[in-house]
């Protein structure tokens, strides 16, 4: 099933702001956020702490609705799903 | 005049608290000026520095070295000999912020660390009265208003702080995110428009995007959780 998956700012930089992928039937958003990510140490790093889960700011949003990222690990991406990755910043 | 007598007297009667005289400070604090918002009071702890110019738009390279408060004082007169300006030398932290804020009929955050933010937010949410947030690095940048009762509050919508910012800040990023929240005071102050309002707006110079994501209340939120329970 095709999905998208957006990241922006920082981590658009390092990882194509857009990207849209052929994703397996039943993928979980963490999973799906992190193949996306895997092509790209720095990027990847960015997103996921060394045990692979979110780093507690970024902000995960499925169609247009936030999830926690603690419960991303069992939301299930359905067909067409667009998943944005968002790092708050924190300069002023 | 744009907003009328009735609308300009209201913005004369108003008194605006900015939280720090950077990046984001400089072009809320010369927009609100010559706004003619009647008091403003801006707070900063720190001396001019050369690597600021690229965006503090407050400073000019003669003032390198000086109190960041005293020189935005003067400037911000000189911009509008017309509006009180109460420039604050002053570190905020819990034991400050109540007292900046206590005459405030709203609040600008224009710092660069969550923590304070936060503060900014828990003396909004007893206040009652609204935060202009704002938040910027290289080309991005987010801006939401807060309305205590009303929106999510900030840790609502940014629970954890980011990792402090290693990025340097383009000029014009904190004037475009800065305007959008000297544009945000405005329209509350005048009460015109709809306010950023439970909606993060994002923004990509990069990319050239506007984005906006609608936020929520956490029930959970270590701010606000509860405090604003039944209240629409």
């Amino acid at each position: 099933m095709k999905v998208t998956v957006r990241f922006f700012a920082r981590f658009g930089e390092l990882l194509g702001n857009n990207r849209e992928i052929e994703a397996r039937e039943g993928i979980s958003v963490a999973d799906l956020v992190k193949e996306a990510a895997s092509g790209n140490k720095a990027g990847y790093d960015t997103i996921f702490d060394e045990e692979g889960a979110f780093r507690d700011f970024v902000i995960v949003m499925r169609n247009k609705k936030r999830i926690r990222t603690q419960d991303a690990g069992s939301i299930q991406v359905g067909e067409g799903d667009e998943i944005a990755v968002f790092p708050p910043v924190a300069g002023g | 005049m744009l907003f009328g007598e009735e609308g300009q007297e209201q913005l004369q009667d108003a008194t605006i608290f900015i939280a720090g005289a950077g990046g984001l400070g400089s072009p809320v604090s010369i927009y609100l000026a010559v706004l003619g918002v009647g008091t403003l009071i801006i707070a900063d702890n720190d001396r001019v520095d050369q690597t600021n110019l690229n965006r503090q738009i407050l400073y000019r390279d003669q003032d390198i070295g000086r109190r960041k408060a005293a020189v935005a004082g003067e400037r911000l007169q000189e911009v509008n000999p017309d509006i009180m300006v109460k420039a604050v030398d002053a570190t905020i932290d819990q034991h400050t912020v109540s007292s900046l804020t206590r005459d405030a009929d709203g609040i600008v955050d224009a710092l660069d660390d969550f923590p304070t933010r936060y503060l900014l937010n828990k003396a909004a949410l007893e206040k009652e009265i609204p935060l202009f947030h704002g938040g910027i690095s290289g080309f991005f940048g987010q801006a939401t208003t807060i309305l205590p009762g009303k929106t999510p509050c900030l840790r609502c919508i940014i629970p954890r702080p980011p990792p402090a910012e290693v990025f340097p800040v383009a000029g014009v990023t904190a004037g475009f995110i800065g305007l959008i929240q000297a544009t945000e005071v405005c329209k509350y102050l005048l009460c015109r428009g709809d306010l950023l309002a439970g909606r993060l707006l994002l923004w990509d110079g990069m990319q050239g995007r506007i984005e906006e994501i609608p936020v929520e209340t956490d029930p959970d939120c270590e701010a606000c959780a509860g405090k604003y329970k039944g209240r629409s």
